[in-house]
């Protein structure tokens, strides 16, 4: 860390300080300055830029860009700040996809949302938003949604307009005599969800793929904006519903960093058993689309079954299935009454009942191993560079897991260590994830035991220790938090005014938009029937790539 | 003759099958409906991978703007009879995400559902007793909501 530090004193900054355990915050005066400071951050072995989050002062009229640049091995983080103006002919950075490639699609990004102009970005194209958002800047503060909104009818024609076109000029741009072509997987194909991958082929053989997303875009980073702090966790909740506990445990602790609140024990704890409930809720439908995608149901069909289980401890936790709203600022939303554990044990039973037969017939599937034991190869190298996250990277033998590397709720006090696979391929993350649910089996065992003990000896009181009160108003500060996600590292920046009764400006970084940016990488120069298997091993979720 | 004609609308009211194409986040609950617990399939509901041989669509909660061309793509291709089934507080006006302004928020104006299904997001029952409503429309010889009316006949797609 210190070396860190160090590194910031070739350069003129307005402050540079540690946050939290494992971050160096530090703001630079001149923008002209960031490449150079990223390469040397680069070069100090911090290889991942996740991600680039602008916020917008039109009152001090200045765009703060956020860089959060992390070292998935040594765990030493840097949170680098700049201001740019924020006119639009002036709105001007320098691009560090150059640098660091997962940067690519997290720039394109912050130029659609805000508008921000990437001087020698490879690829500036708008990503995420429809096109009739083009060239206009949405999450600017003083962007008129409402005047927008009025005209919806002819955007939709813009869109359709668009869509033809870019059919017409991909017929175009092709040599007639050749045997190349374009086309579009998604978003009706019954594997893809709604996303669309156009896939460029010669016969067979896939020579590129370019990703249209945004078909679920519902700006939840805008909608926050417009909800107090409460009522803000059904927008974030609503990041992916397969594991929404862990989302709203994020943004949870992004709001009491700044309003400076403890949550009990109890409640921590409680977070750490209905966050690996989400967890392995999610996973089951992960394992069971990776076999479905190659054409085989039964096993989304026994999972879904085990799953029913899981939900139903939700379901008694909080009344409803998927949508639970179960985490609040302060703690969880409810007390634990001692039927609701005996739930969660019934689940547990019908897990360690189903799980060898799983093991022994998918996880050790000859087929399988053969048909997805060398595809989709993820090195060492490609996951630092693009920043991938969670199980995804993990199964490529990089060491991380926020759980482990900067403990948040509970997990402090939880035995538990990094499950990691070998060489990267698309069977070793589905391996992987069918090792951590296991992992997080145990997790909810210790957590259980954990509470059940607190409760007999008097330590918690599960009727009103579950919750700390959180002013409605919080002070003028900034704050970001990382979750060990299902689907890997969410990171919530939260930035508040003074007595602000709403976030201000919340990025969320979801880790399915980096990993899908590696489909063109992992498939090119594979066949077209490959395409559904790798994009199912990504273990990716339309709601977190949009968002 | 009539009573064959009868048979038909029987025949094809128990073996309905759903495009399978998801515009939200309800198709989540979709899933736990085909799952062993609620076992749609026992009503003879089925996800087809074409539109071209599906006789429902199902508006899987919300339907952003950059998909509805896409929704009415796939709900044009289908052979008639079809119906619409909408699921969810967005498919109906938008629900949570009413604020958001980069959804379409009014879907079922512009494509009108035969039967709506309330919930955030609807339970898989629910969703099974939508699907039986609309069954037991087919068997009345009910037309579809859809080829009565809705803007959707006015859009480019």
């Amino acid at each position: 860390m210190k070396r860190i530090l160090r590194l910031f004193d070739a350069f003129e900054t307005e402050y540079v300080e540690p946050y939290k355990s494992s971050w160096i915050k530090a703001k630079l005066k001149r923008q002209d300055d960031l490449r150079a400071v990223a390469e040397a951050l680069k070069e100090e072995g911090l290889r991942s830029l996740v991600t680039v989050s602008p916020t917008d002062f039109p009152d001090e009229s200045r765009m703060e860009m956020n860089y959060f640049f992390e070292d998935l091995q040594t765990k030493r983080n840097c949170w680098l700040k700049c201001d740019i103006p924020r006119t639009p002919d002036q709105c001007r950075i320098d691009s560090l996809t150059p640098l660091f490639a997962g940067a690519d699609w997290s720039e394109r990004e912050a130029f659609s949302m805000f508008g921000v102009d990437f001087a020698d970005h490879p690829d500036l194209r708008p990503i995420i938003v429809s096109q009739d958002f083009y060239g206009k800047a949405p999450f600017r503060k003083d962007f008129d949604w409402e005047a927008h909104e009025a005209d919806t009818l002819n955007h939709l024609k813009t869109i359709v307009n668009d869509f033809e076109k870019e059919q017409q000029n991909s017929d175009a741009n092709l040599d007639p005599d050749g045997s190349e072509t374009v086309l579009n997987w998604g978003p009706t194909h019954p594997a893809s969800g709604p996303i669309r991958l156009k896939v460029h082929c010669d016969g067979e053989e896939v020579i590129g793929i370019d990703p249209d997303i945004g078909y679920v875009w519902r700006a939840l980073e805008h909608l926050v904006t417009q909800k107090d702090f409460i009522g803000a966790i059904v927008a974030v909740e609503r990041l992916c519903f397969m594991d929404n506990i862990n989302s709203m445990v994020g943004y949870c602790m992004a709001v009491e960093e700044i309003a400076e609140i403890q949550i009990t024990p109890f409640a921590a704890w409680m977070r750490v058993l209905l966050g690996e409930t989400a967890r392995i809720s999610s996973h089951m439908m992960g394992l069971g689309g990776f076999f479905n995608m190659m054409g085989l149901h039964t096993l989304a069909m026994w999972n879904m079954d085990v799953r029913e289980f899981f939900l139903d401890f939700l379901e008694s936790y909080s009344g409803a299935r998927i949508a639970t709203a179960a985490i609040e600022p302060g703690g969880v939303r409810y007390g634990l009454q001692s039927n609701m554990l005996d739930e969660l044990q019934k689940a547990l039973d019908k897990f360690d009942a189903t799980k060898e037969d799983i093991r022994s017939i998918f996880v050790k599937n000859p087929t399988m191993k053969l048909r997805a034991g060398t595809l989709g190869i993820l090195t060492t190298d490609m996951i630092e560079q693009y920043a991938l996250c969670g199980p995804v990277a993990r199964a490529g033998g990089v060491r991380t897991d926020i759980r482990l590397d900067e403990p948040y709720a509970a997990y402090s006090e939880v035995e538990m260590a990094y499950i990691t696979q070998e060489t990267g391929t698309a069977k070793d993350r589905f391996t992987q994830l069918f090792n951590e649910l296991e992992q997080s089996v145990d997790i909810i065992k210790q957590a259980k035991k954990r509470i059940e003990a607190g409760i007999a000896d008097g330590e918690f009181n599960p009727t009103k220790d579950h919750m700390v009160k959180v002013p409605k108003k919080l002070p003028k500060g900034e704050a970001i938090s990382r979750v060990e996600w299902a689907r890997g590292e969410v990171l919530m920046h939260l930035v508040t005014e003074e007595k602000a009764k709403s976030p201000y400006r919340l990025k969320m970084k979801a880790p399915s938009f980096n990993h899908t940016m590696m489909l063109d990488h992992l498939l090119r120069g594979q066949t077209l029937s490959d395409i559904p298997l790798v994009f199912g091993s990504l273990y990716i979720c339309q709601g977190d790539l949009d968002r | 003759m009539l009573k064959i004609l009868d048979f038909f609308d029987y025949a094809k009211s128990e073996s309905l099958w759903m495009a399978h194409f998801c515009t939200g986040c309800c198709s989540l609950e979709m899933a736990a409906a085909m799952g062993p617990r609620y076992d749609w399939e026992r009503y003879g509901f089925l996800p087809t991978p074409t539109p071209r041989q599906a006789d429902i669509l199902v508006i899987t909660g919300l339907v952003s703007k950059k998909i509805l061309p896409a929704l009415l793509r796939t709900y044009a291709q289908m052979p008639e009879p079809k119906y619409v089934l909408a699921l969810g507080a967005c498919s109906f006006d938008g629900g949570p995400y009413n604020d958001a302004l980069s959804v379409i928020k009014n879907p079922t104006e512009i494509l009108p559902a035969d039967v709506f299904v309330a919930g955030c997001p609807p339970k898989p029952e629910a969703i099974i007793e939508g699907m039986e409503a609309i069954k037991s429309k087919m068997k009345n010889k009910e037309p579809s909501a859809a080829s009565q009316g809705g803007l959707w006949k006015e859009i480019a797609f």
